[in-house]
């Protein structure tokens, strides 16, 4: 009973927190109205060139140090995993490592009912797509990311009116672009865009995806996968049929290619239209407006990563089940 | 025609095609709405294969939003690249 009004008590003060928080950015968003947001498909380089790869100078972009930065939260996450495992010795595991029992086990039920007794060759891939795309999404969400940069006065063009401030703090030279014309905020080169918004990130996902549906067919089936693709095994039997099936093989082989490019784009068009959609609510709108926004986006986050896990697992699991034989659909 | 006239015009284009080019999310709102009402009346004479449906009907609109999102990229590309 006690607790339940101290409960009851603090939702009380949230609720004026969250209150006093929205008249206070009703004044400071008069005070810094918010500018025009600037948009653009390629990342930037945050870093010199670092080194040359393949005669090519190699530069940190900053959806790179997005990836390396959900690469670390998911490594930390693993080693809690592992570390609060072993320490539990059987019992329920606490706290955030109980969360992440849980969803790993949703999704390895997921698996099974789908892959069956292949669950154990699929879940790795399944797993690790679902979750590196799931944290380099929901990073969209963090306030910074996209925002807090690198300030750069040659991206901005020559006849842009800028209102830039200065600000001293711990004796770092802070910049900020407090105002001016559209095409000042182009200006700020972000540290950490979304890994998510970089075509070569959901890219590069879509065809180890892919490559991995193949091995998996090929370890299930042996060559005898490859049938799918160059089928003449009904060529000389069934003339008519034989020239359909080998058609469809040829067809098979397009589709894989076609994969990866819904794969990536799917991805990709979903985040990348999602933050623009939240710049642009964030600046029209800037008290409030932005936190309905900000949920149907991690929603949207979601639902894409785990469509795109489940996607891959689906294919995976269908390149386990032979066509050859038993064929009657 | 001046140059100053042929960018402008350029600029107009780009936005009548970006426009354009969204139209194509016709076909993927329909879909979406075709696969939520037939998965909305399997659950509803079989409730017991809520789960099973549920997670089909996602990847179905999955799949018809992907082309949504085809267009979607396209009149991004042609707002910001081109």
């Amino acid at each position: 009973m006690a607790e339940e009004k101290q409960s009851g008590w603090r939702w009380g003060v949230n609720r004026w927190i969250v209150l006093g928080l929205i008249i206070l950015s009703v004044f400071t968003s008069q005070a810094y109205p918010p500018l025009q947001p600037h948009i653009q498909l390629p990342a930037e380089n945050v870093s010199g060139p670092l080194f040359m790869l393949l005669g090519q100078p190699f530069y940190l972009t900053n959806t790179l140090v997005a990836t390396l930065l959900a690469d670390i939260i998911l490594l930390l996450i693993g080693f809690s995993f592992w570390r609060s495992s072993r320490k539990s010795e059987g019992q329920a595991l606490k706290g955030i490592t109980g969360v992440i029992e849980g969803m790993v086990e949703v999704l390895y039920n997921l698996t099974e009912s789908t892959a069956g007794k292949w669950a154990k060759t699929i879940f790795p891939f399944f797993a690790t797509i679902t979750l590196l795309v799931l944290v380099s999404n929901w990073m969209e969400l963090i306030p910074g990311v996209d925002s807090i940069g690198v300030f750069d006065e040659h991206h901005i063009a020559e006849e842009a009116q800028c209102d830039i401030t200065t600000y001293h703090v711990l004796g770092m030279e802070l910049e900020a672009v407090v105002g001016g014309d559209s095409e000042c905020s182009a200006g700020v080169v972000p540290f950490v865009r979304v890994a998510s918004t970089d075509l070569n990130f959901t890219l590069a996902i879509a065809i180890f995806a892919v490559a991995g549906i193949q091995v998996v067919g090929l370890r299930a089936q042996g060559m005898g996968y490859l049938t799918k693709f160059w089928n003449t095994s009904t060529l000389f039997k069934v003339p008519m049929f034989g020239v359909i099936d080998f058609g469809v093989g040829l067809i098979e082989l397009v589709s894989e290619f076609v994969k990866v490019l819904s794969f990536a784009f799917r991805l990709f068009g979903n985040i990348f239209a999602g933050s623009v959609m939240l710049f642009v609510i964030g600046s029209l709108v800037p008290v409030f407006a932005q936190s309905a926004f900000l949920m149907l986006e991690f929603f949207v986050g979601a639902i894409q990563a785990i469509v795109f896990g489940m996607l891959t697992m689906i294919f995976m699991s269908q390149a386990t089940i032979s066509h050859a034989h038993g064929d009657d659909h | 025609m001046d140059a100053e006239a042929a960018i402008l015009i350029k600029e107009g284009l780009k936005l009548i095609g970006a426009g354009l080019a969204m139209i194509g999310a016709v076909g993927a709102g329909a879909g979406i709405g075709i696969v939520a009402s037939g998965a909305v009346q399997a659950m509803g004479r079989n409730p017991d294969a809520t789960g099973t449906i549920q997670t089909n009907m996602i990847l179905g609109i999955a799949f018809a939003e992907s082309i949504g999102i085809f267009c979607l990229v396209v009149a991004l590309l042609i707002l910001f690249v081109f």
